[in-house]
């Protein structure tokens, strides 16, 4: 995060125009002094533009809020600058990636809601989001829409859809992504397993890259030498030309030596996953 | 309730079909609430905010969502970030839409299409914002494929439509 550098102080006034963050554009309506518990505070106290609910906050607790005045011409045109550009690709690691967000939505300012959009937008050209990033990304777009809407001073049609321009321009085809384009840019496959599982994947890219050296390894008898190597790597990716050539010759032994399979490891579970289904259709064979 | 207006004539089976679409996606009765002549002063193509602001209303509930049909073309909106072709508009929580079937040559035969296009811009007036997922009407309706999909909303843009009906006051 390029943001992690504390904003300098906030003076605020009574009709300023304030970000609020995860809650959205505020108006000051007041800056008061109360006595809170035998102490005099300073409140400033806010209404959300959206639906008019009212926040006071402790002016020395602004800052650490992260409450911030309502974003510039200049923080506006590096947002669609960002969005066009295609540098961003989100963390494949569903944990990583839910820190970073948390952590942009509420410190990122303006860029940060767009990293989290333009991020979550370009996760889903690889796969369906998971109801909770789903959320997210709603939420995200909801603040940047009022955020440049308010800055632009233009409707929040008219900001949803000069963001959406950049990301879905139009005539041009929806992008297929592969799982190989985050991996180079997060460069960490640690938690890809877990990830899996528990964001209900398809599996079709991922199980597929990660099933091939276990099986190359089991299949190779005549090659010490590339035996040792795959273990110890586990998820490395970058060797693709050594991984590449154990793919045929798994291929050309599985049809020469059907009776081998079953010894190794990965066999027993194949059949295991098959035999309920075959065990039905025979039943209704033996009654007739 | 959804209320439509039309704007230039329509076949009434085309209405009576697109009121029947209209009321399965969002679960809301959905009726013709008669014709309406054009305002003057604009000319063909229309610019579709300024069209919407033209329009009288017709007699409805706070709560009641109107959609006017026309068959006019629509001019392209410039944004800040470029300029994007317009099939319709409404403001996002407003209680207004407006959709075109110029693109249609039989409304009979396009009319997936057209309540597809309905059924996004009434989507903003529910406070949808654009979907990621391309099957569903709130994608964004310039894209490649956009009139190729169904009458059809996301579980999440269903669910979010559902709840902000349900919070209706009447």
């Amino acid at each position: 995060m390029a943001e992690t550098v504390l904003p300098p102080p906030l003076t605020l006034a009574v009709g300023d125009r304030v970000v609020y963050p995860n809650q959205g554009v505020c108006r000051v309506t007041s800056v008061e002094s109360k006595e809170v518990a035998g102490q005099t505070l300073t409140f400033v106290t806010m209404k959300r533009e959206e639906d008019g609910a009212v926040v006071m906050v402790p002016e020395a607790k602004v800052r650490s809020i992260g409450l911030r005045k309502v974003a510039g011409r200049a923080d506006v045109d590096r947002v669609f600058t960002f969005l066009r550009s295609d540098s961003d690709k989100a963390n494949l690691d569903w944990k990583q990636r839910a820190r970073t967000n948390v952590e942009r939505m509420s410190q990122g300012g303006l860029i940060g809601l767009a990293e989290v959009v333009k991020g979550l937008q370009v996760l889903s050209e690889l796969r369906p989001l998971p109801t909770k990033e789903r959320e997210l990304y709603d939420n995200a777009r909801h603040l940047l829409v009022a955020e440049l809407s308010a800055s632009l001073n233009i409707a929040e049609v008219d900001a949803e859809d000069s963001v959406d321009v950049v990301l879905f321009p139009p005539g041009r085809e929806r992008p297929k992504r592969t799982a190989e384009e985050f991996r180079t840019v997060g460069g960490e496959e640690d938690g890809m397993e877990l990830g899996e599982d528990l964001l209900e994947l398809g599996g079709e890219i991922e199980v597929g890259a990660e099933a091939e050296p276990e099986e190359a390894e089991a299949e190779e008898p005549a090659e010490p030498a590339p035996k040792a190597k795959p273990p110890a790597k586990g998820k490395g990716e970058k060797k693709a030309p050594a991984e590449k050539k154990p793919a045929p010759d798994k291929k050309k032994a599985a049809a020469k030596k059907p009776a081998a399979k079953p010894e190794k490891k990965a066999a027993p579970k194949k059949p295991a996953a098959k035999a309920p289904a075959k065990k039905p259709a025979a039943k209704p064979a033996k009654k007739k | 309730m959804i209320r439509l207006v039309t704007l230039d004539a329509y076949d009434p089976k085309v209405i009576d079909r697109l009121c029947k679409v209209l009321y399965t996606a969002f679960g809301v009765g959905c009726e013709h609430a008669g014709d309406m002549p054009l305002p003057g002063g604009q000319s063909e193509p229309f610019d579709a905010q300024a069209l919407l602001q033209a329009l009288p209303s017709p007699r409805a509930y706070a709560d009641d969502k109107i959609l006017y049909l026309t068959s006019r073309k629509l001019k392209p909106r410039s944004l800040v970030s470029g300029d994007v072709p317009s099939s319709g508009f409404s403001n996002q929580n407003g209680p207004r839409a407006l959709v075109s079937s110029a693109g249609v040559k039989d409304p009979e035969a396009g009319l997936k299409l057209i309540a597809r296009h309905a059924m996004h811009q009434l989507g903003h007036t529910w406070e949808l914002h654009h979907c990621l997922d391309p099957r569903c009407a709130m994608y964004p309706p310039w894209t490649l494929n956009y009139d190729a999909g169904d009458t059809f909303f996301d579980t999440f843009c269903r669910d979010k439509s559902e709840q902000k009906i349900r919070l209706a006051k009447s």
